[in-house]
């Protein structure tokens, strides 16, 4: 299942989890933190909606992001990691371009790779902002 | 290089969790100077919201917004009044 919130011109947010739930919950609090600027698409879940990935919808998605304003793709882990390494290399090297992949803890990750995105940053500052969630103690 | 600092305290009902953090980082993005904020000891990147939200700021607490760069007064006082508007 994928849910997308409709941004304004700044680079996309693609969420992937085996879970269509956490996808879409995460995309709603997101875009809470975040405000109303940044596109964030939800591909979470299998075809029927069953916890898995869809690697058709997760290629689809990051094509028309690519060819779009860019984006910055959040992976929860798994065949989630698998199914994005599988659409990049269907990807041309101009599409790719236009593509990174935060290497983070998918909430922390996609809070702050939002707010980034919101103030109109480039994807590759989006995706080093998820990365911060890495280091950053929650405590 | 210019500099400015301002202390404020957040609204007595609102800590800085995850959406008036959103709002800051926001704001403080706006702006070309380094901004920090502190408050219980800890000093946090305005322009990050995971270092933000680490401060665990509380309702009614003082923070001190510090600037440095060509805008830095201007970010310093926008954000000093945004602080307590925050809700």
């Amino acid at each position: 299942m994928t849910a997308i919130v409709e941004g304004n011109g700044t680079v996309t947010l693609i969420l992937v989890s085996h879970s269509s739930e956490i996808a879409s919950g995460l995309a709603e609090m997101a875009a809470q933190i975040a405000g109303p600027a940044v596109r964030i698409v939800a591909a979470g879940g299998a075809v029927d909606g069953s916890l898995g990935t869809d690697g058709g919808r997760v290629l689809e998605e990051l094509r028309a992001a690519a060819n779009g304003s860019g984006a910055v793709v959040l992976v929860d882990l798994g065949s989630s990691v698998l199914s994005v390494r599988a659409a990049l290399n269907e990807l041309s090297p101009d599409e790719l371009r236009h593509l990174s992949v935060a290497d983070a803890p998918l909430v922390e990750g996609a809070i702050a790779a939002a707010v980034a995105a919101s103030t109109g940053c480039s994807h590759a500052e989006a995706a080093r902002a998820a990365e911060e969630a890495r280091s950053v103690a929650k405590l | 290089m210019p500099s400015s600092e301002i202390r404020v305290c957040l609204p007595a009902d609102v800590a800085l969790h995850a959406r008036p953090a959103g709002t800051l980082v926001r704001a403080a993005s706006t702006f070309a100077a380094e901004v920090f904020v502190s408050a219980n000891g800890r000093r946090a990147n305005a322009k990050s919201i995971l270092d933000i939200l680490s401060l665990g700021a509380e309702g009614g607490v003082e923070l001190v917004i510090d600037a440095s760069g060509d805008d830095a007064a201007a970010a310093a006082e926008h954000l000093a009044l945004l602080v307590p508007a925050l809700a």
